[in-house]
């Protein structure tokens, strides 16, 4: 599946429409995507950085797409998460990428970063687990 | 329609005001606290259109009215459990900013939450989340999440810590002092 029919695919979630983010890269055990800014995404008001939930939302959303990603397929159940934030989010595009760690008949172990300008300096990193069946 | 006691203590704070102020005399400065928190009038807060339930030291409860934007399918019934990561990040926010005097400002040092069950319901979320201890530099939090339905069923749960930094100015007195100048 290429990242533009992903992308549309998502369209039909509406929280996925609400976070407005495309898929940029789609393998086999891992995906990437852009977010960009929007008000609606704001957490601080006065410094205007991104709402933690939302970039924890968004590295769930592309850990869910790197775990499970084809027109038929059922998308992964969440079991839990963990965000470990490092740096504020500024106002500009927000990039997520996942990677699967281990995917086994009933389980999957996802990694995420999210960063802006510089993939070396993530604003945050996440742990997400999700049910196959 | 039968509720669970748990529920019913928490409704009974919210509404026994009077009660309350005798018990916290400070109780009005936290609904003004509260009240600050929730009419920032910007981003995600403002979508969530969250009704303040209660509001003490020891914890808040929040209510988010069903949003179909929030939701995972077509046919919105069942809300993305980032929403509900959301959510907790933001009440806890709210818990530390009633609970803790004097910090100018705070930031999410990491967040966990479990999926206890799927999200399926158009009935209005519950939060309620506190902070369980507080430091110079760092707040504890945790919080539960349940739909306002009869069975009462905790469909997650999480934990946070913030690092707060702590001046002169509160973001308390920083907002009532911005506003009356105006």
């Amino acid at each position: 599946m290429t990242p533009d029919l992903a992308t549309q695919q998502l369209r039909k979630v509406p929280f996925f429409q609400f976070l407005d983010f495309m898929i940029t890269e789609l393998a086999e055990t891992h995906a990437a995507a852009t977010m960009p800014f929007a008000e609606r995404l704001i957490g601080n008001p006065i410094m205007e950085y991104y709402h933690g939930g939302i970039i924890a939302s968004f590295m769930e959303a592309v850990a869910a797409i790197s775990v499970s990603h084809g027109p038929d397929l059922q998308p992964p159940k969440p079991i839990n998460l963990t965000v470990d934030y490092l740096r504020p989010a500024v106002r500009g595009a927000l990039m997520a990428e996942a990677t699967v760690t281990r995917k086994g008949k009933r389980m999957a172990s996802v990694r995420t970063a999210c960063w802006q300008d510089d993939a070396s300096r993530p604003v945050a990193e996440g742990l997400y687990h999700f049910l196959l069946v | 329609m039968p509720r669970s006691s748990r529920n019913e203590n928490l409704h009974s704070l919210a509404t026994d005001r009077s009660a309350l102020q005798l018990t916290h005399p400070d109780q009005k400065k936290l609904d003004q606290i509260a009240r600050m928190w929730n009419h920032r009038g910007r981003g995600l807060i403002t979508e969530m259109n969250l009704k303040i339930e209660k509001v003490a030291i020891d914890g808040v409860l929040v209510r988010m009215p069903f949003n179909p934007s929030f939701c995972a399918d077509e046919v919105k019934t069942l809300l993305h459990g980032g929403v509900l990561t959301a959510l907790l990040d933001s009440v806890f926010g709210l818990a530390n900013f009633v609970a803790i005097d004097g910090i100018s400002s705070m930031a999410t040092l990491d967040l966990r939450v479990d999926y206890l069950r799927p999200a399926k319901s158009r009935a209005d979320v519950m939060v309620r989340a506190e902070c369980i201890r507080q430091t110079r530099h760092i707040a504890f939090n945790s919080g539960r999440i349940w739909f306002d339905e009869p069975d009462q069923a905790e469909v997650a749960r999480g934990a946070a810590s913030f690092a707060l930094t702590r001046g002169e100015v509160s973001i308390f007195d920083a907002m009532t002092q911005s506003r009356s100048s105006k």
